[in-house]
This record gives structure tokens, sequence and C-alpha cells, in this order.
């Protein structure tokens, strides 16, 4: 077992190092790291320098998250499309292994990009003398976290339908769309329309915005750390829920992925 | 050792979503030690059936035992079996080293470098070996697929289109490599396009046609299905016989076959008419023959173009 997810984790790992997609996702950060960074070479001011600090780490960990999403989604669409795995299964290694490795490879590959970017941001910090806050670990930690679910998530949609649609129904279809769609029927029906229809559609984008995953369920309780990257005594608490939350995810979507490869009628 | 009991296979294809019968009835039996062979044209069947027996695809209905057990993806049946797929289905990101060590680390076992450099020596990878496998040629990422299958010593070798690809020097070398693996007791499924190679390692053969064995038999067998009938090549001074089939005219040359039981009466007109013979002779049938007679109902122009040409054309269609 441990042989089988070391030679898997090493092959996908190969995988993401020769990836185009990473490399690109290594220039950006160059570019967007160079590009922050010229404005405090000309002004002197700290808050000008946090302010440029705040705005080149809150853009690199939208990137990660974009990124880590993909990481998850072509893993497995890759090797479904290629038809590889027909090399993977006929050798004493079970579906169950061979995803378990590509989930924690993703992971941390993951891990690891975080932790470059949470360390470019401490040498920045250091390099423009604005105190290393917490918060940066913090939102790096917050980052990771929800990095976890939504590879598990994303690997569980490459599983059952094309890549495509997959980052169709991430970016579009997600929580936050029945969300909105939840409070503007609320809103219709409030203004006085009491029609059955829109009680039932209610209900029905109440239930997926329940059902579908959220990228950061306790966001609201945490906002004050985006703002300001310093972190309350209380608020770490809120990290180990949503880790919680987001193991819970991934280990509901590690077992429908393994249900559905394990069902798919040609490998 | 392995067998397949009635399977059928369906497929729904395209916007209309029209059936497919893949596999209609399938049926087979490979005895422990085998070199088996499964011939058929394109769209027969093949390649399906050998992703039945891998696991690779659920029948529709039907059942598959391989060494008494229903082989499911990634089973530990699978560490006394070897595959080497049709298409190059491999991880093309992986360099050449780099494939041959993780396919051989997916049985679970430390493998030596020793084992893989043998392997790729072997095979004559080893300068090739930090090429990736996207940038090799065909004939570069099958060998690696043959490296794979060699390291574990399998005890059952499934080879879909084996030498496609390779050049003739490594179809001779792995012929003698599976020559060698089959004498060590290991049974192998083969299935290809090139008659001529099946002639030379099977024993045993299934000819499968619309997802259907039509025939399954001993190789000599099938080689002897001809054995009534005499190839003749005379000088023509008037008629041709009617009972002479296959006939070919080269100027006054007259080729074709006799059957056995028309030899005397083709004897006597020979010794009336004063025939000059150039040949009489028992005619050898090669698998192409019997292939052509049981596919196409007996229907072969025996020796012809057509028949010599076939596989070739068939095996660069894939």
């Amino acid at each position: 077992m441990t042989e089988l997810l070391r030679a898997n984790i090493l092959a996908d790992l190969a995988y993401y190092r020769r990836s185009r997609l990473l490399l690109a996702f290594m220039l950006l950060f160059l570019l967007l790291t160079a590009l922050g960074s010229l404005p405090p070479l000309f002004g002197n001011s700290g808050v000008q320098n946090f302010n440029a600090l705040h705005e080149i780490f809150s853009e690199l960990n939208g990137f990660l998250l974009a990124l880590c999403a993909c990481l998850g989604l072509f893993i497995i669409s890759s090797h479904l499309r290629n038809r590889s795995l027909k090399m993977v299964f006929t050798k004493p290694c079970p579906p169950a292994v061979w995803l378990l490795s590509a989930f924690l490879s993703a992971v941390i590959v993951s891990l690891l990009l975080i932790f470059v970017v949470l360390t470019s941001m401490t040498l920045l910090s250091l390099a423009w003398h604005v105190p290393v806050r917490p918060g940066l670990v913090f939102l790096s930690a917050e980052t990771f976290v929800v990095s976890v679910g939504l590879i598990a998530y994303l690997m569980l949609l490459a599983t059952v339908v094309h890549p495509a649609v997959a980052a169709i129904c991430t970016l579009v279809f997600n929580a936050y769309l029945f969300y909105d769609a939840q409070l503007w029927t609320d809103a219709v029906i409030r203004s006085g329309n009491k029609s059955p229809w829109l009680r039932a559609l209610k209900g029905l984008f109440h239930c997926l915005y329940l059902v579908l995953p959220m990228l950061s369920p306790f966001g609201k309780k945490t906002d004050e750390v985006h703002v300001s990257l310093r972190v309350m005594h209380g608020e770490w608490k809120y990290l180990l829920y949503s880790l919680g939350y987001a193991l819970t995810l991934a280990a509901f979507c590690y077992c429908v992925s393994l249900f559905a490869l394990q069902r798919r009628k040609h490998i | 050792m392995i067998v397949a009991e009635n399977l059928h296979m369906h497929f729904r294809t395209g916007f209309l979503r029209r059936e497919v019968h893949a596999l209609s009835g399938l049926s087979l039996e490979v005895r422990d030690g085998d070199f088996f062979a499964l011939v058929g044209q394109n769209g027969a069947g093949k390649s399906t059936a050998m992703y039945c027996f891998l696991g690779l695809l659920r029948p529709t209905s039907g059942k598959v035992k391989i060494l008494g057990q229903t082989p499911e993806l990634g089973c530990r049946l699978y560490e006394k079996v070897a595959y080497l797929p049709e298409e190059p289905h491999y991880h093309l990101y992986l360099t050449v080293e780099e494939a041959t060590r993780y396919y051989a680390a997916l049985y679970g076992k430390q493998v030596s470098n020793k084992t893989i450099n043998d392997a790729l020596e072997r095979l004559g990878l080893a300068q090739f070996k930090n090429l990736p496998l996207s940038k090799c040629s065909k004939g570069m990422k099958q060998k690696v697929g043959i490296a794979q299958c060699l390291i574990h010593e399998p005890q059952v070798l499934f080879l879909d289109e084996p030498t496609r690809g390779l050049d003739p020097l490594a179809v001779r070398e792995f012929r003698e490599t599976l020559r060698e693996i089959h004498q060590r007791g290991a049974t192998i499924v083969m299935n290809s396009h090139v008659l001529s190679e099946i002639e030379m390692l099977a024993n045993r053969v299934a000819i499968i046609e619309s997802g259907k064995v039509v025939v399954q038999d001993e190789l000599r067998n099938l080689l002897t299905l001809d054995r009534e009938l005499y190839r003749v090549s005379f000088e023509a001074n008037g008629q041709v016989p009617a009972y002479l089939t296959a006939v070919e005219r080269v100027g006054n040359i007259v080729k074709g076959l006799l059957p056995k039981e028309n030899l005397y009466d083709f004897m006597d007109l020979a010794r009336s008419s004063g025939l000059h013979l150039h040949e009489c002779s028992l005619k050898k049938t090669s698998l192409e023959d019997s292939f052509f007679k049981i596919v196409k109902g007996g229907e072969s122009p025996a020796g012809s173009q057509e028949m010599r040409t076939m596989p070739a054309a068939a095996a660069h269609q894939g």
C-alpha cells in the first residue's frame, strides 16, 4: 500500500512538475510580485507598503485557489482522457489507492505553493519594514484548507463529467449563485407575489445552496483578518472548523469519485 | 486458466444512441500454458474481448474467470498478470526510465535499479532512458510496454497487437522473448492481425467474427483445413477441366487448385491429352488461407494477392 501510494504520488508530482500550467502560474506569480513591488520602491510610507503587500497577498491567494482547483481537475481528467489508467488498473493497484494518491499529490503541490507564497510575503514584509502579521499565516492556512475541499470537489466532478462542464459547474453553478437566487426569490415573495411556484423555487435554491460545497463556510467570522491581517484570539478556532468541513467534504467527494470510477463502463 | 462464457457487450453510440453489439455471446477457454491467439477482422471484437478479460470493460452479460477469479480493476489477481495495450496509453509526461520504474512499482514491490536497467538494455532503450515518452516513437513506446510486462515474470500475459510499430529487428527479438517466456510456463493470450506471426508463435487460435468465436482450435488443425487440395500448374493445350478452382492464367500456363477426389481424373486427362505438367503438389495451408476460408466461407482465392496483402493493410489500419 505505502509503496503503491509512493509510486503514484511520485508519478503525479512528475506530471505537475512538467505541467505548463504550473509553469505559467509561477511566471504569473513572479510577474505579479514584481509589479506589486514597484510602487513601494518609490514611496517611503509604511501604510503604502502594507497596502501593496496586502494587495499582492490577496491576489496571489486568489490565483492559488484557482490553480489548486485546476490541479484536482487536470490530474483526473488527463488520466481518464489519455486512457493511461489502463496501465495502472491492470496492475495490482486498486482505484482507491490511485485516487488517494492523486488527491494527496495535488494537496502536496498546493501546500508547497502556499508555502512559497507565504515565504515570499514574509520576506517582502521584512524587506519593506512592515511587521510580519500573523494574518499572513492564518490566511495561508485558510487558503490551504479551502484548496483541500476544492481539489476533492473538482476531482469528483472530473470523474463524472467532462472537465469543461466541471469547470463551469464550479465557476457558475456554485453555492453562492444559489444563495443569491434564494435571496432574490425571497425578496420577490416579500414584495407580495405569493405564487406557490416561487415558494417551491425558493426551497429548491435553498436545498442546492445547502448541498453544494462552499469555499469558505466561516468566511464572515474571519472577514476582519482579511482586512487587517491581524488575528484575534477567538478566530483561530474558525480555521479548525473550516478544516473539519474541508476534510468531511474531501472524504465525501473521495467516496463518490471512487464509486463513479469503479462504475465506469470503460477505463 | 482463462474462461469466458457467453460474453455480450453492447454499447450505445452517436446522437441517436444507436446500439452496437461489440460481443455477441463470445465464449472461449484458454488452457494453462497455451500460447493463444485471437484472430479476426477489424471490429470483430478482439480488443473488446481482451478488455473484458482484463476487467477494463464490464460486459453487458456473461462471465470471465482468470486463474479462477473474476478480474476487477487493480485486484490482487494482477500480481500474476501482465498486459501490453494496443494503443500507447502510457503516462506520456514520464521519461522512459521513470515510466518503466513506475509500472514496475505498481506491483507493490521494490524493483532494483539493476532490474530496470537490464530490461531497458535488453530492449535497446538504455540510451533513451531520459527521453519523455511524449517524444518517443510508437515503437519505442511499445518497447516500454514490453519492458514493463517482462519485469515481474508474469504467469499470464495479455498482448494486444504487440509488434505494431516495431522495427523488423525488434519484432524478431520480441518473438524470441515471447518464446522464452512461454517455455518458462507462462500462458500468453495475443491479439494480432499479423497471421504469419501467430503461425510462428501460437499453439491455439480462436477466430472471432462479429463478436463471436467461430472457430477455436489447435493451430495445427487449422493449418490442415485444406489438406484435400492439390496445387497444379500445367501448359494448357485445350479446355481447362471444370473441377479446377482458383484458376489463374499466365500466358498458356494454367495454375489452379485440384480437389483430391478429382486427382485421378486429372492424371488421366494429363496422360491422355499429353499435358505438360509443371507442378502437382499437396497444397500447404497457411493460417491466412484457413482464416479466409472460415471468415469468408471458403471463397478464398488461394494464394491470391488479396490474401497476401490483407494482414499488412489491416495492421496499418489498426
